[in-house]
């Protein structure tokens, strides 16, 4: 039988597996499995990674993750105040950009792999590195230079920001965003993380215009991706991305596409053509209400639109700790059910 | 002279040209067009226009922002110059489900809305069921609007399912409308009904109508 990992790279490389990679994004779970509360769940990088080890034994997907919520990028960053819910993912209590100023005076750090602020993120990583030894993909989420400023500065000051200008302010903020990925995504690579998740909603034109989407995000997208794509998956934080696949592929030579469940499977498929490997996305929010029943019926026809060609993976968003563990077993189930014989 | 004027609005705003979109109006201003012309004839037509769109879905989120940011600008530069005072529709509190810090969905309703005359209270972020029921009767408002980005401050029971409780308790429901938003209701469109809601709007644009629906229907 295949490892994960080997399922993983031989469906990047359209050659014959089992079955089809399953993609779990269960982040905030790991902590009821080791009984903690969220914010000690995220304290210590050994619990989250016990929680990942846990979680892929209870439910049997292929790939582990090394994020514990995404207001850890604006904690490297300074922010001190993460405000914790009992029910849901922590959220940044402080903006650490208010006015311009801010983004003068903010620094990146230059090594990110020494940063205090990346220690409990190393040895999470360096946990799954020794425990999945080589088998699991392990996954890291970083996000894009052009979206960071949204959760440094919040969305409607960003949109004020990006809309209103001035072009020099934004392009100085920007520049200083792209460096932080750079060190960031080196920083991963360095500590093990295989899968890259380059999280850009404001690459997707439900967000954003087609001119902006040419004339600023692609040369951002760019200058991030200068240290190569390896282990690069684009994913536009749930929004729609098949509009702009193609002109991805040809302009940044991303390889793998992680679909927003509001874009066609078989559209995501035909665009890509064969050019890179696609994940189909199921949508975890419904995953909450539907019946067993209803998530074997969901997976089955995905799996039936995306297969066809190969190079297809499965994957989930946000999975709200709302879904029940019954309707993630009779996912993931149904995936390795109907998802079998690949290429 | 006036589809001209809309037709120039519309394209400055799909083009998010903020710049472009005040110079229509100055210009038309300029032309001798009345300020209630220029805000019912252009401003609110080009709103509607957008929300049509968003049907076709050809719109974008920036262009939501631009066109409720230049709305609200241009509602604030018309309405002084009123022959008579506005007549408005009526009144909505509008914020954050409780553990939800997301304002920019808020934002872009509250422009759209007071271009619409309908005044609209902003109770800010992390709003508790209590206090959008308090400040509803405060201020005479007949819709609560609650914003979640969130799943799970969507559905918390001290957000829009806490606000239909407390209207329960209090004999409220035949003058309150509950209308929620934000990005979980777009990946479920059947969430407003399990957070007991009365409506729900799949953007900030196209709030407007829903809302105005809602006071009508709870106006004596």
């Amino acid at each position: 039988m295949m490892t994960p990992l080997q399922r993983l790279v031989s469906t990047a490389q359209g050659l014959p597996t089992d079955r089809i990679p399953a993609f779990c994004n269960v982040i905030d779970q790991g902590a009821a499995e080791l009984g903690l509360s969220l914010r000690e769940y995220y304290s210590r990088g050994e619990y989250v990674a016990e929680g990942q080890l846990r979680l892929q034994k209870k439910y049997g997907h292929d790939n582990l993750w090394s994020l514990f919520y995404v207001g850890k990028e604006a904690e490297l960053l300074g922010c001190r105040h993460i405000i914790y819910a009992d029910n849901g993912p922590p959220n940044v209590g402080e903006m650490i950009v208010k006015n311009p100023a801010d983004i003068d005076r903010l620094q990146i750090p230059d090594d990110i792999l020494t940063h205090a602020g990346f220690a409990e993120i190393r040895s999470c990583l360096d946990i799954l590195g020794r425990e999945s030894a080589g088998r699991f993909p392990i996954c890291a989420y970083i996000t894009s230079s052009v979206t960071l400023p949204a959760v440094l500065m919040g969305m409607e000051k960003w949109f004020d920001l990006l809309m209103n200008g001035p072009v020099e302010l934004r392009d100085a903020w920007l520049e200083k965003c792209s460096d932080f990925f750079r060190k960031e995504v080196a920083a991963y690579r360095r500590a093990g993380a295989t899968v890259l998740i380059y999280a850009n909603p404001f690459g997707s034109l439900d967000f954003i215009s087609q001119k902006f989407f040419d004339d600023v995000t692609i040369p951002w997208m760019k200058r991030d991706l200068e240290g190569g794509t390896d282990g690069i998956v684009y994913y536009c934080g749930g929004a729609r991305m098949n509009p702009v696949i193609d002109q991805v592929i040809n302009e940044t030579g991303i390889g793998t596409f992680y679909l927003s469940p509001l874009d066609s499977v078989a559209e995501g498929k035909r665009i890509v053509n064969g050019r890179a490997l696609c994940g189909g996305v199921i949508n975890d929010i419904q995953l909450i209400d539907w019946t067993p029943a209803r998530v074997r019926a969901e997976v089955r026809q995905m799996l039936a639109d995306g297969m066809p060609g190969g190079r297809f993976f499965f994957g989930t968003i946000v999975m709200p700790l709302a879904v029940p563990p019954d309707n993630i077993r009779a996912m993931i189930d149904a995936v390795k059910e109907f998802g079998a014989g690949n290429g | 002279m006036i589809e001209d004027i809309r037709a120039q609005y519309v394209n400055a705003v799909y083009d998010t040209d903020r710049q472009q979109a005040l110079q229509v109006v100055q210009e038309a201003l300029g032309r001798g067009m009345s300020a209630e012309d220029v805000m019912f004839k252009v401003v609110v037509p080009a709103i509607e226009d957008m929300i049509a769109s968003v049907e076709q879905r050809h719109t974008n989120l920036a262009q939501h922002f631009m066109a409720s940011q230049i709305a609200a600008e241009v509602t604030d530069m018309m309405v002084p110059l009123f022959a008579k005072a506005p007549e408005y529709i009526g009144r909505i509190v509008i914020g954050t489900s409780v553990g939800d810090f997301h304002g920019l969905g808020k934002r872009i309703v509250s422009g759209c809305l007071k271009a619409q005359m309908i005044e609209v209270i902003d109770l800010g972020l992390n709003v508790s069921a209590e206090k959008f029921v308090d400040q509803a009767l405060a201020h005479k408002a007949g819709v609560i609007g609650i914003s979640s980005m969130m799943v799970h401050s969507a559905r918390d029971e001290n957000a829009a399912r806490g606000v239909r409780k407390i209207l329960k308790e209090r004999n409220l429901e035949a003058h309150i409308r509950i209308i929620v938003g934000g990005a979980p209701y777009n990946y479920d469109e059947e969430l407003y009904k399990v957070v007991q809601a009365d409506a729900w709007a799949h953007d900030g644009t196209a709030a407007g109508p829903i809302i105005a629906r809602l006071l009508r229907e709870v106006q004596p």
